[in-house]
C-alpha cells in the first residue's frame, strides 16, 4: 500500500501507445534516445514529455555518456505493477472463498433447522468412523 | 517458473486486467446475496487475525456505494471503496473500486463487473465470472482499451518469466 505513488505512475507509463512502444524497444536492449523514440511519427517536445513520465515511473534510466543519451529498462516498477495485479487476484480468491464458506454454513444451518420427518439420517454424526 | 507464466497467462486477457470464474453449488440469488452480504465482505476483509473488526458499509442500489476498512496491527489500514453502478439481481453486478491512501485521498479508479450465470436449469449450480479491469487514472479512461495490461504483458513474457519468486 505504502507504494501506491509508485504504482500509480507506473501504471501511467503504460497508459500509452507511444510510451509502452518505447518500453518495448528498450526491452531489446539499451538504445540512444533517437533509437529507442524515433519513427513515432509526433514531434520532440511530445517525446521528451513521454521520456519524463517514463523516468518518473522509474520504468527507465538515462545514462549520460558524453553528449549521448542513452536509455536503459529498469523493469522493478513494472514488476511491482505486476506483484499488484497478483495480489489483487489472490484477495479474489479469497472472497470467492469466503462465499463459499458462507453458503456451506448456510446450507448446513437450513438442514440443521429442517422438520423431523426430514428424516434423521441428516443428523447422524459424521465423526462416527 | 513455468508457474509464473501461466498465472501471467491466466491474469491477462486482451484489454480485461484480471478474470476469474469459480462455480458454487448454490442458486444465483443465494450467491448474488452473500457476494453482497456485509457478513461476508466482513469476513473476506479480516486480512490480518489480529486486526481490528473490520468496518463494512454497503448501500446496495445503483449509486449508492461501499466501504470496507479494517487496521492491521500494526496500525496499518487496509480500505478499499467504489460505487454500485450496476445491480441486476441474481445476474449481474458493476461497481468500482478504489483504495484509500495512506497520505490520504484515493488511489486509481478499477472497475469490478460480476456475472452470476446458472448452470443448471434448476439453480442449483451458479458460476460466477469476476472481471476487474484496471484503469490508471480518470485521465486516460478513455484510452482504457489500450490501457496498461497490455504493456504488462510485453514484459509478462520477458520479465516476469525470468524471475524465480
Amino acid at each position: 500500500m505504502a507504494n501506491n505513488a509508485l504504482l500509480d505512475r507506473a501504471f501511467v507509463a503504460c497508459s500509452h501507445p507511444i510510451r509502452r512502444g518505447i518500453l518495448e524497444r528498450l526491452a531489446g536492449g539499451e538504445m540512444t534516445v533517437g533509437e529507442a523514440t524515433g519513427d513515432f511519427g509526433v514531434s520532440k517536445p511530445a517525446i521528451s514529455k513521454h521520456l519524463k513520465l517514463l523516468e518518473e515511473a522509474g520504468a527507465i534510466t538515462r545514462v549520460v555518456d558524453g553528449r549521448k543519451h542513452r536509455l536503459q529498462l529498469r523493469e522493478q516498477p513494472l514488476d511491482d505493477a505486476y506483484a499488484w495485479m497478483t495480489g489483487q487476484r489472490e484477495l479474489w480468491e479469497r472472497k470467492l472463498d469466503t462465499v463459499e464458506e458462507y453458503l456451506r454454513e448456510q446450507r448446513e444451518s437450513k438442514h440443521l433447522q429442517q422438520p423431523q420427518e426430514q428424516g434423521h439420517e441428516n443428523r447422524q454424526p459424521k465423526e462416527s468412523r | 517458473m513455468s508457474n509464473a507464466t501461466d498465472t501471467a497467462e491466466a491474469v491477462m486477457t486482451g484489454e480485461t486486467s484480471l478474470r476469474i470464474e469459480r462455480s458454487f453449488e448454490a442458486s444465483p440469488e443465494e450467491v448474488f446475496d452473500a457476494w453482497t452480504s456485509p457478513e461476508v465482505l466482513k469476513r473476506w476483509w479480516a486480512v490480518h487475525p489480529d486486526g481490528s473488526t473490520p468496518a463494512a458499509e454497503v448501500d446496495l442500489r445503483p449509486g449508492g456505494r461501499y466501504r470496507l476498512s479494517m487496521e492491521g496491527p500494526d496500525g496499518e489500514r487496509h480500505t478499499v471503496q467504489g460505487e454500485y453502478s450496476e445491480i441486476d439481481r441474481p445476474h449481474r453486478l458493476l461497481y468500482s473500486w478504489q483504495w484509500e491512501l495512506d497520505a490520504g485521498g484515493l488511489g486509481p479508479i478499477s472497475m469490478v463487473a460480476v456475472e452470476f450465470r446458472a448452470d443448471r436449469a434448476d439453480g442449483s449450480r451458479t458460476t460466477v465470472v469476476l472481471e476487474h479491469t484496471g484503469l490508471p487514472d480518470a485521465d486516460s479512461r478513455d484510452r482504457h482499451a489500450q490501457g496498461w495490461s497490455a504493456c504488462l504483458e510485453i514484459f509478462g513474457t520477458r520479465g516476469f518469466t525470468s524471475q524465480t519468486v
